[in-house]
């Protein structure tokens, strides 16, 4: 993926810039907030990876400036400002996610992959899904597997829907948190790991092959048996 | 106490001002009395000589002087207020008529006041006569007056009993805006001490108060009020960031050790891996704290920029329930829930999500497996109340306060995970939403009761 990254802390950004390369992307790196909007508006970028704070143009002036002339290219945006307010203001300037600092290099690749299948992958109006064996029906709320029915609270179907939804990519666990529960807050627990392994016990434990695999310091994968 | 210093005091100023202002008013009140007891008689009494000179002269040009001498004897005859004076000497110095003691040699003429004191029976009148003096075209000399010797007397007199009363009026003012100076300038030289004391440092200085309840004691007070206020915020933001920099050195001198280890031990060696691990753990667990510590003085500052707006709280602690569902299934705790289906409140639904979790996970950490969990919620009189008990081993009467601080930890859970904030950013939830937090013996275990007061709708 072609990924402009707009980042003014030099360290930060070699840090950033090492971490998308490693992962497959190309990236190219500005600093300088007047460069960022000119480059942004010049190339096509499939991602833009933009720090809140910047010299001479801020970074949601960036967001709002890109967005009021139509360009929709997906962008993260990287903030010392956790705060949830600062949080909804980024995205309502039309950020399509917002990562605090610091955060891991594995929760910025993971959120970039959901970003980048958003647009061509399942569309939002599917009804089924289906990963190997496992079946999912989204209107009637069911999940089968190998044919046989799987009974889920509606909490657990909501994680696994997820799951689905972004099959064979890393999902972290804020990333879960925030699609599954929907209010963004730091749990200080391992409290999600409860709930995955729950969820794993209903659809892994009788069937041989696992499908729900957890990426160690990251988060879970739902990845069928051939994938 | 220099002078300058002292003109410039306020109080003094105003001490001044008054005085002056005083004095004026006593003045412009003996100006009108000068005006009505002397001006204007004396003025009446000009028109009046004018008249009856020109009289005269009409008579002595017309008639000759025996009339204008007849004329003048009969006026000196009628009694009048004002006693009249008259002289008419021909042109050759003889005197035709006179009743003036003396005059002046030559004529003034004009008006002039010449001194009539009469003389008679050994005793003296004293009278003053204010004439019109002038020479007639045959060169005769008139001279036609009236007594003024009592307005001048009144006249003398205004002039010295205003220049006393002005005077002494503009004296006590300035003595008495001297002393309320010194006085008013006592207490506010006693609150700027006070002031520069603390500014140099020493919150624990205080203004002094007289104890005669008046409006610079209340002042007083109130300043001393406000400064226990500053002492006690600053204390307790002395404490916090000690409490920072002692609960920050143990986690950084893990990583610490960690980064050290892993520069003796080798990639592809054991633990290599386990010890990289082990310090990114302890850095993210740093962030974590750091995170922790800015939300909550973030929300206790009100600087957290959230809108209040009417939100569901029966929802948001049963999702919060079910997030902690696997660790109360998990240890066998009897749940018991007692909400309403709708509780409304105005609030912030991220915030108050984060509170209750922090509740519901303190509950589910601290009570034995098998124990009870119950949470309540209800709309009272009082306003919303939330209350989550446990039948866990509960919170000492006299730690229910300090539990709030930023780090405090009882003794007994000192071994179980966590920063010790987590009360810290309820009780700062809370009270970003008007709401308190309140512990209490629940026998056995606690029950934290969060009361939320009703909005106007």
């Amino acid at each position: 993926m072609h990924i402009l990254l707009i980042e003014d802390d030099a360290r930060m950004a070699q840090h950033i810039d090492k971490g998308l390369r490693e992962a497959g992307h190309v990236v190219e790196h500005v600093a300088d907030g007047r460069e960022a909007l000119f480059r942004a508006a010049g190339d096509a970028f499939d991602l833009i990876v933009l720090d809140r704070m910047l010299p001479n143009v801020d970074g949601m002036t960036i967001l709002k400036t890109l967005r009021a002339s139509g360009d929709s290219t997906p962008v993260v945006i990287l903030s010392a400002l956790g705060e949830v307010d600062e949080r909804v203001k980024g995205l309502r300037a039309g950020g399509d996610d917002y990562l605090a600092k610091p955060f891991a290099m594995s929760e910025l690749l993971a959120r970039i992959d959901v970003l980048a299948r958003r647009g061509p992958g399942i569309s939002a109006e599917a009804t089924r899904l289906s990963i190997g064996d496992l079946e999912i029906d989204l209107l009637g709320r069911q999940v089968r597997r190998g044919g046989q029915r799987i009974e889920l609270t509606t909490r657990e179907f909501r994680i696994l829907e997820h799951l689905a939804r972004n099959a064979g990519r890393v999902v972290t666990r804020s990333m879960l948190l925030e699609a599954v529960w929907e209010y963004h807050f730091d749990p200080q627990t391992n409290i999600i790991d409860q709930h995955v392994s729950r969820l794993r016990q209903k659809v892994d434990r009788d069937f041989g092959a696992s499908l729900i695999h957890t990426v160690r310091g990251v988060g879970y994968i739902l990845r069928g048996a051939d994938g | 106490m220099a002078a300058t210093h002292l003109l410039k005091r306020l109080s003094l100023r105003i001490a001044l001002t008054y005085a002056v202002l005083f004095a004026g008013s006593i003045a412009a009140v003996l100006y009108v009395l000068y005006w009505m007891n002397v001006l204007r008689p004396l003025e009446m009494l000009h028109r009046e000589v004018e008249t009856e000179a020109s009289t005269a002269v009409g008579t002595y040009l017309l008639e000759g002087p025996a009339a204008t001498r007849i004329l003048l004897e009969r006026r000196s005859h009628v009694r009048a207020h004002r006693k009249a004076f008259h002289l008419l000497v021909d042109a050759h110095g003889r005197v035709l008529t006179s009743n003036l003691p003396s005059w002046p040699k030559r004529s003034a003429g004009g008006w002039a006041r010449i001194e009539a004191d009469i003389y008679r029976e050994g005793e003296e009148d004293d009278y003053m006569a204010l004439v019109y003096d002038q020479r007639l075209p045959d060169g005769a000399r008139l001279i036609v007056g009236r007594d003024v010797e009592s307005i001048d007397q009144f006249s003398t007199n205004l002039r010295q009993g205003a220049l006393a009363i002005v005077g002494s009026t503009l004296v006590l003012g300035l003595l008495g805006g001297l002393v309320v100076s010194g006085t008013i300038g006592r207490r506010i030289d006693e609150m700027s001490r006070t002031a520069r004391r603390v500014i140099a440092g020493d919150l624990t200085e205080r203004v002094p108060v007289s104890g005669t309840g008046d409006d610079f004691d209340e002042l007083a007070t109130t300043l001393n009020l406000m400064l226990s206020r500053i002492e006690e915020l600053f204390e307790s933001v002395r404490r916090v960031s000690d409490s920072i920099a002692h609960e920050l050195r143990t986690p950084l001198a893990r990583l610490q050790a960690d980064l050290d280890d892993l520069r003796q031990s080798g990639p592809g060696e054991a633990g290599h891996n386990a010890l990289i691990d082990e310090a990114i753990a302890e850095a993210s667990r740093l962030q974590s704290i750091f995170s922790a510590l800015l939300r909550i003085a973030r929300i206790e500052s009100g600087r957290h920029g959230v809108t209040l707006r009417p939100i569901d709280l029966t929802a948001i602690v049963s999702d919060a329930i079910d997030l902690f569902l696997p660790e109360i299934e998990g240890k066998n705790l009897a749940l018991t829930v007692d909400l309403p289906p709708r509780l409304l409140i105005e609030g912030d639904s991220d915030l108050l999500f984060q509170a209750v979790s922090n509740l519901l996970d303190n509950a589910a950490k601290f009570t034995p497996a098998g124990g009870t969990l119950c949470i309540a919620g209800e709309r009272g009189d009082a306003g919303t109340v939330l209350a989550i008990s446990d039948s866990g081993p509960g919170i000492p009467a006299e730690a229910r306060d300090r539990v709030f601080e930023r780090f405090f930890r009882l003794p007994a859970t000192s071994k179980l995970e966590g920063a010790g904030l987590g009360l810290a950013l309820v009780r700062a939830v809370a009270s970003l939403h008007g709401g308190e937090i309140e512990l209490a013996d629940a026998g056995p275990g606690l029950t934290v009761r969060l009361t939320f007061r009703s909005s106007r709708s």
